[in-house]
Order: structure tokens, then C-alpha cells, then sequence
């Protein structure tokens, strides 16, 4: 879907384009159904957009597909970039962990509300808003419970057991879709003509574990790294003789239509 | 001469043919093979063969068919017509290849000259006289390029064929001289008669002799230029008078396969991978964001 976002700087309205689930067509009708918001990316700790479904309260995260020299064709405008807006479902627990493991510093079991405290990224309480949230910090907190307050404390131990899952989750994903996890660094649409079909389970575990990486802050990534036992990379594979590209190819390409 | 299937798409190509006369199934029959429109940088090229009985060559050297360079337009339209009326020795086809399809051919990834398409068409038409039922026996063919290996690879493809081929084989033969008329009728009517599917605005007809070297056709050419498409398809993109048009008066255009080098600011891979100083965050994305072109957004 297109959408006008009017960035008030007069320049006009830019139009996004993106691509999100079909299930968030009623919430993109009404007014304040999907909200984008900027939240913390818990790997980095810099801002990234989000996308709040106001209605069911789900999360998801923005990517970008962006290449040079593309533009869209919206209608009778033409909106230069060319970007393509991903919306994907995410697991809000990945936000969370980032401020929890921040409030652990300070060794105690706090309330949520103290926990999830951003004055760069103040949508963070949107958060607090998410159902079941409760059930979702079990996986990674100890809690106490006084005077019926809940508070709550960072737990790595459990945090560790909830990442394995996800691992394990995902590489089965991976293998579902066929994707190719070799330490060989190609495009998706090379096809290589001595294609290793065997993916070894080292690889997918790796594989695997470097994508998590990108939703966690780094020490957590190194830990998991030693709770998963991750080998150190073996030898990588020679990578296939690089094909030289004729000067002549230019002479050819300039002109014509 | 009915053009009217190219005039509703003139984009590909387009087969006319005369009915066979009863008598060339029959009797040994004698194809001559010529083209119009091989040089100029505007509208389509035409392939025509023409044939006869060899008994009847000499009642076709009779209609005065010549060189249908020295004959004038209506003369050349005039002898059609006593071909057609006496239509019951005399058959003819033609393939008329659009502009569009020259460029394309002569520009595509796998590159197919102009010469390559030029003897694939003649070996069609002479294909199709056959499959016709026409009882081929000979076939003459004028040449632009090398005889010697042209009539070679014909010969091949029509072993049982006595296949010659010269330069200025429609001064010499009757049979090529009347398809030499056949195609240049085709062709004038063509380019007379073009449908030009872009619209234009203040379209001038007058473009000359079609030549690049005419001045009055160049001129056109630089009058019809559109910076971002280029020239309409009526021109043929692949000469090398309208590339140097485009080069001058259209846009510049950048080809995403150019060579590395053209490309600046473009960091290698590599540096993705390995650790450069020490780095903790911010860093790229996993290889599985990089390899589909994925990026977190940071901002709308």
C-alpha cells in the first residue's frame, strides 16, 4: 500500500510504499489504527522505526529494500527512491530485553514501569501497552510479586534457554525455505554451478545465531554464542575464479535505447 | 499490394505472398532473392523472392523488368501490376522486417547482425516457395556481402537447388530484377503508409531519402529526438547515425551491468565481513539482510 506521510517541510508529501500482512487492512483504514513509531533498535541503541498495530497491539519492524535509480509510479505522481517498505511481525520481547538488561545494572527487581523509561525514544511505554505481557517476560525475567505489584528483574540464565528456542526455530525455518546459509557470501540470484546442496548443521546453527545477533545487544550475542558451543568458523570455501568483464562490454552499453 | 496486416503492428515482422500459379507446381521453377531498405536508417526492410517456369523467363524478360533502381516509382508500381495480371506464371512473397525488429536483433544480449538476419530471412522465403509447392529448381540471389561464402551456406541448406548467388544479380537475372520491384514497392508503401504508434506531435513526413548520409533525413532524425525513449520505432536504433543522435541530444544513461570502475562510491563486499578495528555497534546487517538488499528503517 502507498500512503502519504506530509514530513511538514514543505517540500510536499512524501509516499512510502510498503508491504505488510493482509490481516492489517482494517487497522490501515482507521485513523490511528497503525501508528509508526521510533523506537530503540536493541542491537545498535539508535532509533528504527516500528509499526504499532493500535487495534490488536502487535509489533513489527520496518525493513527497507532500497537499490539506485529506482522510482515509483504512484498513481499520476512519481515518487523518487524507488524504497520498498517491509512491515514483519516482531517479537516485542526483543525491545524489552534491551531496557531490562540496561535496568540491571542497578541489581534490583524493579517495577515495569521504571524499567521501560526512554527519554530519547518516549514511544517505548507503547510497550507496556502489548497483551500478554506478563506471560511474554516470564521467559527472561525473575519476579517478585509484593503487595500485588509485580516487579521484575533481568534473568541471563533464562534469557539464554528463551534465545535457544528461538534459534532452534528459526533454523527450521531456514531449512523449510531453502535458504542458503553457506559461508560462501552470494546473491540470491546467483546459481552456482557446483552448488554445495548439503548444508552442514554448523552452518545453519551459525547462520542462525549471527541473525539473532542483529535484534540483541552484543555481550548477549557473545553469550549466547558460548551457550550454543559455536565451533570457530572453520576454513572458509575458495571462492570461485572471478570472471574478468571484457573492457569492450562498455562500448557496447553507452548509447541506444 | 494489401500492407494492411503490418499497418495494424509494425513492431515484428510480416509475410505477404501471391497464390501460386498452377503451372509453377508443376514446372521446374527458377526464384530470384532481393532486398529494399537494407541501408537506410528509417523504416522497414523488405525481402522478396519472385518465380517463374524456366520456360517462362523470357515472357518475364518481356514485361521490361530492370534494375528497379532506375526505375521510378510509378513504373515500378506499373510493372507490379502486369505481374499480378499476369499473374499466371508469376508468384511472388515477401517478408517486410519492421525497424523495431532490426534494433533489436542487431542490439540484443546475443548479438544477430544484420547479415545473419538478412540470409535467415532469404532461406525462409525460399523454404516457404517450397513448402508452397512450388517446384524449385534454381535460385538466384543478389548480395551485398561475400558471395562466395553466402551461396555456400544456401547451397547447403538446398542441396537438390542449383543456388547462385552474385553481386548485382537484378541487372542479370529477370527473376531478381521483378523481386528487386516487389520489395521496393513494399517498402515505399510502407514507409508512405507508417502507422507511428507514439504520439506525436508536429509530425513532419518529409525525412528524405531515409539514407544517413541524405541531410534532409539526419535532420529529421534530430528533430524527432525524445531525450528519454529516444527516436520513434520507426527508426532503426542500431545504426550507427542514430546512436550518435542519442549520444549528443538524449539523456545519459547509466547501465546497471556497467563495469565496476564506472560505478563510484560502491564499498566492496568484503568490508562487511571482516572486523575492522573494533567495531562493537553500530554494524551492517546479518548476510541474510545484505544479500536480499535489506536495511532497518531508521527514518520515514
Amino acid at each position: 500500500m502507498a500512503a502519504g506521510v506530509d514530513c511538514g517541510d514543505g517540500v510536499g508529501a512524501r509516499q512510502h510504499v510498503f508491504l505488510v500482512p493482509g490481516y492489517l487492512k482494517d487497522a490501515s483504514k482507521m485513523k490511528s489504527g497503525l501508528m509508526f513509531v521510533k523506537l530503540v533498535n536493541p542491537c545498535s541503541g539508535e532509533g528504527a522505526i516500528y509499526l504499532f498495530n493500535m487495534c490488536l497491539q502487535q509489533l513489527f519492524e520496518v525493513k527497507l529494500f532500497k537499490e539506485k535509480h529506482h522510482s515509483w509510479f504512484i498513481n499520476q505522481s512519481v515518487q523518487s527512491g524507488g524504497l520498498l517498505h517491509f512491515a514483519t511481525p516482531m517479537d516485542p520481547l526483543f525491545l524489552l530485553l534491551h531496557y531490562l538488561i540496561k535496568a540491571d545494572k542497578e541489581g534490583k527487581f524493579q517495577p515495569l514501569d521504571q524499567v521501560v523509561v526512554d527519554n530519547v525514544f518516549p514511544n517505548g511505554i507503547l510497550l507496556l501497552k502489548l497483551p500478554g505481557l506478563e506471560k511474554l517476560l516470564h521467559h527472561v525475567t525473575e519476579e517478585r510479586e509484593i503487595d500485588n505489584k509485580k516487579y521484575y528483574k533481568y534473568s541471563k540464565e533464562k534469557t539464554l534457554k528463551w534465545l535457544e528456542k528461538k534459534v532452534n526455530q528459526t533454523m527450521a525455518a531456514l531449512k523449510t525455505n531453502g535458504v542458503n546459509v553457506s559461508t560462501r557470501v552470494q546473491s540470491i540470484a546467483f546459481f552456482s554451478g557446483d552448488r554445495v546442496s548439503t548444508d552442514k548443521e554448523e552452518d545453519y546453527i551459525r547462520y542462525t545465531h549471527g541473525l539473532i545477533t542483529d535484534y540483541i545487544p552484543k555481550e548477549l550475542s557473545d553469550d549466547l554464542s558460548k551457550y550454543l558451543r559455536l565451533p570457530e568458523p572453520s576454513a572458509s570455501l575458495p571462492n570461485p575464479p572471478s570472471k574478468k568483464i571484457k573492457k569492450r562490454k562498455k562500448r557496447l552499453s553507452v548509447s541506444g535505447l | 499490394m494489401d500492407l494492411s496486416e503490418l499497418e495494424r503492428d509494425n513492431t515484428g515482422r510480416c509475410r505477404l505472398s501471391s497464390p501460386v500459379p498452377a503451372v509453377c507446381g508443376k514446372e521446374p521453377c527458377v526464384v530470384g532473392v532481393d532486398e529494399a531498405g537494407r541501408g537506410p536508417v528509417l523504416g522497414p526492410m523488405v525481402y522478396a523472392i519472385c518465380y517463374c517456369p524456366l520456360s517462362r523467363l523470357a515472357d518475364l524478360e518481356a514485361l521490361k523488368v530492370a534494375d528497379s533502381k532506375t526505375l521510378s516509382e510509378s513504373e515500378r508500381e506499373r510493372l507490379l501490376g502486369k505481374m499480378q495480371e499476369d499473374g499466371n506464371f508469376v508468384g511472388w512473397a515477401l517478408d517486410v522486417l519492421s525497424p523495431n525488429l532490426i534494433s533489436t536483433s542487431m542490439l540484443g544480449r546475443v548479438k544477430y547482425n544484420l547479415n545473419s538476419l538478412s540470409h535467415d530471412t532469404a532461406t525462409g522465403l525460399i523454404q516457404y516457395a517450397l513448402d508452397q509447392g512450388v517446384n524449385v529448381t534454381q535460385v538466384f540471389v543478389d548480395t551485398v556481402g561475400m558471395p562466395e561464402t553466402y551461396q555456400k551456406r544456401l547451397q547447403q541448406s538446398f542441396p537438390g537447388i542449383e543456388v547462385t548467388v552474385k553481386a548485382k544479380a537484378d541487372a542479370l537475372y529477370p527473376v531478381v530484377s521483378a523481386a528487386s520491384i516487389c520489395a521496393k514497392v513494399a517498402r515505399d508503401q510502407a514507409v508512405k503508409n507508417w502507422q507511428f504508434v507514439e504520439k506525436l506531435q508536429d509530425l513532419d513526413t518529409d525525412y528524405g531519402s531515409g539514407y544517413p548520409n541524405d541531410p534532409k533525413t539526419k535532420v529529421w532524425l534530430k528533430e524527432h529526438v525524445e531525450p528519454v525513449f529516444g527516436f520513434p520505432q520507426f527508426v532503426r536504433f542500431s545504426w550507427r547515425t542514430a546512436q550518435t543522435i542519442l549520444e549528443k541530444e538524449a539523456k545519459d544513461v547509466i547501465w546497471e551491468d556497467s563495469a565496476p570502475e564506472d560505478q563510484e562510491g560502491l564499498g566492496k563486499i568484503t568490508s562487511y565481513f571482516f572486523n575492522e578495528g573494533s567495531r562493537v555497534c553500530p554494524r551492517a546487517s546479518h548476510q541474510y539482510f545484505l544479500e536480499r538488499g535489506l536495511e532497518s528503517a531508521t527514518s520515514l
